[in-house]
């Protein structure tokens, strides 16, 4: 203080927010007060900000535009638009009027807000319950299909063909066929060994009486049995019949030699 | 360059746009403003990286928070360039935010709106704190840009408070008369 003034530079300190809590306190205590102080308060901080304007300008970093306009894009507009917040001046006298409703006010959003999100949470905590129960029921059945499958492919199956009497057990294949997508599973039993470069091949013939389709290659183990897990076919082509042959390791697109087993599809 | 006095108007009008909402006046205010205000982060934190984040902080405070500038008490460059200072001097010497009351920049008697008026007190301010003597100068730049306080300039230079506060006195002394002359 200085003849019971804030001195020039005290002054631009609290301006330049440079002093202690206490001080800032006792500043803006004196100038509520002094209209002297508060007068050159007000010029110092106007002095003080044309110092910041004069600093060296310097070209704004890349993006950085750019990002602005991300972050005001992302915040919602109504908080553009937010009502007007009380500002505290120093040193002007502002008239007050009673603000008795805000708490009221406010009590009454939260609790609107409260019931809001309540009954936002319950339809959340249903859904999630309902899209919970569906994947726990996809789950049972890929579970139950991936056991199907690796009865049908493991190496380890015992592969047994019944047939009557003590003849040896020719050459047969079984092929599940799903015409809708595309899906076919094809099961092989007492076939004979390939010549060396040569492999089998699985066609499906078409019911419209197009071109056969090739189904995929395959070859028998020891045992003489192969399969075929759904090999990549087209889509919504019924079946009139299955057929195999032997063709060269690299397949064919069409088939070159007689058909070794054959089986016609049940017509529907 | 714009004329005197078409700057404010220009101003209060991309402001009520903002607190209508309108994203487009508050990309003007940037192209406005936004090298401005980043320049004072970037002098007080050297750190481009840091100084956009004050940059950022600053205008988006504008865009959510337009009510906080008060129209008649200052310039709204003035009022984003003490912002810009006030929170870069909080980060460099991680300090909590200080309330918007210490950051309105009180009136003028420069209307710094105007363009024309803000480029000539600039360059007059440049003048001037280029030629004060250099312990001016030094405090000056160390409660300004540094945020230090008296006894702070005080024992980083090594000179008597007294001394220190004299030099403070007679650096805004200088930059008083210059402004009003």
């Amino acid at each position: 203080m200085d003849g019971g003034h804030i001195a020039q530079e005290d002054l631009a300190l609290f301006a330049m927010h440079g002093c202690s809590e206490e001080e800032s306190a006792a500043v803006r205590s004196h100038v509520k007060e002094c209209a002297a102080c508060r007068a050159e308060l007000e010029k110092v901080s106007g002095d003080l900000a044309v110092v910041a304007m004069s600093v060296e300008q310097h070209p704004l970093p890349e993006g950085a535009r750019q990002r602005f306009i991300e972050r005001i894009s992302a915040a919602p507009a109504t908080l553009g638009k937010a009502t007007q917040a009380p500002v505290i001046s120093i040193g002007r006298e502002q008239t007050r009027r009673p603000l008795v409703w805000i708490p009221w006010a406010a009590a009454a959003a939260l609790a609107l807000i409260a019931i809001t999100l309540g009954v936002e949470i319950n339809s959340l905590n249903q859904r999630l319950q309902s899209e919970s129960n569906q994947l726990a029921e996809l789950a049972a059945a890929n579970a139950h299909a991936q056991e199907v499958l690796e009865v049908l492919t493991a190496p380890a199956a015992q592969r047994v063909v019944l047939t009557a009497g003590k003849a040896a057990p020719a050459p047969s294949a079984r092929a599940v066929y799903l015409a809708a997508r595309g899906g076919l599973i094809f099961q092989a039993s007492n076939l004979g060994p390939l010549p060396e470069h040569k492999a089998y091949e699985l066609w499906v013939i078409p019911a419209n009486g197009k071109a056969p389709i090739p189904a995929g290659l395959f070859w028998p183990d020891a045992a003489g049995s192969a399969n075929l897990v759904l090999p990549k076919l087209p889509v919504g082509v019924p079946a009139k019949a299955f057929g195999v042959t032997i063709e060269n390791a690299e397949g064919s697109p069409w088939p070159t030699t007689p058909i070794i087993l054959a089986g016609a599809a049940p017509t529907s | 360059m714009e004329a005197a006095g078409v700057a404010p108007a220009v101003d209060a009008r991309l402001l009520d746009g903002v607190r209508g909402g309108d994203q487009q006046a508050m990309t003007e205010i940037f192209d406005r403003y936004g090298r401005m205000v980043y320049s004072v982060a970037l002098r007080v934190l050297q750190d481009p990286g840091h100084a956009e984040d004050v940059m950022q902080e600053v205008l988006l405070k504008v865009w959510r928070e337009p009510q906080t500038f008060l129209e008649g008490r200052g310039s709204l460059g003035a009022w984003l360039a003490v912002m810009a200072r006030n929170r870069a001097i909080d980060g460099l010497r991680r300090r909590r935010p200080a309330e918007t009351v210490d950051d309105v920049v009180l009136v003028s008697k420069t209307n710094l709106a105007s363009e024309f008026e803000r480029s000539s007190m600039i360059e007059k301010v440049r003048g001037v704190l280029k030629g004060l003597p250099l312990e001016q100068q030094a405090s000056m730049e160390l409660a300004y840009f540094e945020g230090l306080s008296h006894s702070e300039i005080a024992a980083r230079t090594g000179d008597p408070l007294g001394t220190v506060k004299t030099r403070i006195r007679a650096a805004l002394t200088s930059l008083r008369k210059a402004l009003e002359a």
